[in-house]
């Protein structure tokens, strides 16, 4: 592996994210959005009910944009590069598959990180949601898990657009989206019909979701449950890391890199 | 020394059930500071063999020797040491022309990017558009600046996939007079392929000429063009045109008039032309002027092109 490759394609992406009002909206106008519209309708509901939920909604939304932007930037990144068929001098040139996931994998932190800034900013100028009051090494610890569990998730779909090319795009927008039901959120675990509890409790992001709100609530943190939701997001990611390698190749002999289709 | 060595290269591609064979089984060398042509109707496999000398493809079978290296096993190096140009496939969109040659300048670790970018797009003639993005950039320019990416790391071995496809003609010749500056400058071997005949006759030192994925000829251009051996005679008669006409059906050779004109093909020149102009002196049949063709590289690509075709449809 070498720095200079990986540098040079951060510069790539720098260079796309400056250039694209698309890439700039992404890591501030949804989350913006996002904030607005579950804030107040949060600020709505506590208002008729007992409950105060405001900072379990806020906490969850603000955690929930970082798995997206993680997951979500590099397969956009990716499929750039196929549509404007420049995948053929990026494979020309001498990168390693492994540069490449660290390349995007560092893009998908600091991406995560912009969106984070922004929307922790906007929740206290609105809500007055202090997030620096909340157990920061808790959040630290959530974070890292859910980091890990989006490279995978990244990692996964840029695999399937490497295998099947940009006909299977629109999985770069939805795939979280399968993933956001189960991984109880907004909502715990017991929320949910069993059905759905026994897929809910496998995915590691139920479990740092579960624990987000035993944080925010000022309860005990499981850190069993943590420790299960780490393990699965490393042999997640190391499992993803291997396909997408062997995708890579895939795309190699059947030409689809060489057509950037 | 032979800098790249391909032995029984060959690629299929899967096709609604069937496998498509695109390269079958080629083989060549080229030595250092060659320019070699690769050159064949569309489909023949000029760009397939391009895509798996460079990485982009991957072969079903064969080897590949780079700087004295096996290719797929030292690839990050050879690499390093090659680039590649195309006009079907340009630098990011989203980029400006700048920003593009930058990261392509860090990836390939050049000393002194900037200085490097300013000389060769001087050259080119794309420094007046850095700051516009290559979205905006027409196509003549976006080939060029691919062509500057593809010289910023000094290319030992450059491969040129129809690079000159949508250039003005004087912009073309400013370019393939820079490709031969620097072929002879930095002794750097270029692999080539156009569909200009007159490009490849004035660039390339041997050409192989490629049909249904194989390589079917490879020569030089005055050596392709003399297998051709095909020349057309054009006479110019004010008298005697009768005489003439006669004799050439009493010769069996076929021919064509036009005015005064009379045309026809041989085959060889020492044994049809100078006999028959034998026999035209004997027989006091004058002509005012006399013109012979020389086959060129193009007439060599139709007839091959041709054969390809007749092949294909026996085929059938």
């Amino acid at each position: 592996m070498r720095w200079h490759r990986i540098r040079a394609l951060l510069q790539n992406y720098y260079y796309a994210s400056l250039n694209s009002l698309d890439r700039i909206f992404d890591v501030i106008y949804w989350p913006i959005l996002d904030i607005f519209i579950w804030g107040f309708m949060t600020l709505y509901i506590q208002g008729i009910s007992e409950f105060n939920i405001l900072n379990s909604i806020l906490g969850a939304i603000v955690i929930w944009v970082f798995l997206w932007r993680a997951s979500q930037d590099p397969v956009v990144y990716i499929l750039e590069s196929f549509w404007s068929r420049s995948v053929y001098h990026l494979f020309a040139a001498p990168v390693k598959v492994s540069e490449l996931m660290v390349a995007l994998s560092i893009l998908g932190i600091v991406r995560s990180l912009i969106a984070f800034t922004v929307m922790i900013s906007v929740s206290f100028l609105l809500y007055q949601f202090n997030f620096f009051a909340f157990n920061l090494g808790h959040f630290a610890m959530f974070i890292g898990i859910l980091l890990l569990f989006a490279w995978g998730v990244g990692l996964l779909i840029s695999s399937l657009v490497f295998r099947f090319g940009t006909r299977v795009q629109v999985l770069a927008w939805s795939t979280i989206w399968i993933i956001q039901p189960f991984s109880c959120v907004f909502y715990p675990v017991s929320a949910l019909p069993v059905w759905a509890q026994k897929i809910a409790v496998l995915l590691p992001t139920t479990h740092v979701f579960e624990q987000l709100r035993a944080s925010l609530a000022g309860n005990t943190i499981n850190y069993g449950s943590l420790v299960y939701a780490l393990v699965v997001s490393v042999l997640f990611t190391v499992i993803m890391a291997f396909v997408i390698s062997r995708a890579i190749e895939k795309a190699k002999k059947s030409g689809r890199i060489a057509k950037a289709e | 020394m032979a800098i790249l060595t391909v032995k029984k290269l060959r690629k299929t591609f899967p096709i609604k059930g069937k496998k498509l064979t695109a390269v079958d089984g080629v083989s060549f060398s080229v030595q250092k500071g060659e320019i070699f042509g690769l050159l064949g109707v569309n489909g023949a496999g000029k760009s397939t063999t391009i895509n798996m000398l460079t990485g982009l493809t991957r072969p079903d079978s064969g080897s590949v020797t780079m700087f004295g290296k096996n290719y797929f096993k030292n690839e990050e190096e050879c690499k390093q040491r090659c680039n590649v140009a195309t006009a079907y496939y340009h630098l990011s969109h989203n980029l400006t022309a700048l920003q593009n040659l930058k990261v392509f300048a860090n990836l390939y670790n050049v000393h002194n990017p900037m200085e490097k970018i300013r000389e060769l797009s001087e050259k080119f003639m794309v420094t007046h558009r850095f700051n516009t993005k290559v979205s905006y950039l027409s196509s003549g320019e976006r080939t060029r600046l691919v062509i500057v990416k593809a010289l910023l790391n000094n290319p030992e071995i450059l491969f040129l996939d129809e690079c000159t496809v949508g250039l003005d003609p004087d912009v073309a010749e400013l370019v393939r007079d820079h490709l031969l500056q620097y072929n002879k400058e930095t002794g750097c071997t270029i692999i080539f392929t156009s569909h200009y005949m007159q490009e490849v006759e004035k660039l390339c030192d041997r050409i192989a000429f490629m049909d249904s994925g194989k390589i079917v000829r490879v020569g030089n251009a005055h050596d392709l063009v003399k297998e051709l051996q095909m020349q057309r005679v054009t006479l110019r008669f004010s008298q005697n045109k009768k005489e003439a006409k006669s004799l050439l059906r009493k010769e069996g050779i076929p021919f064509s008039e036009k005015g005064k004109m009379i045309s026809f093909q041989i085959k060889n020149k020492n044994k049809v032309l100078y006999p028959l102009l034998e026999k035209f002196v004997k027989k006091k049949i004058v002509f005012d002027d006399i013109h012979v063709d020389k086959p060129t590289l193009e007439e060599y690509f139709i007839a091959q092109s041709r054969n390809a075709v007749k092949k294909e449809v026996t085929h059938k």
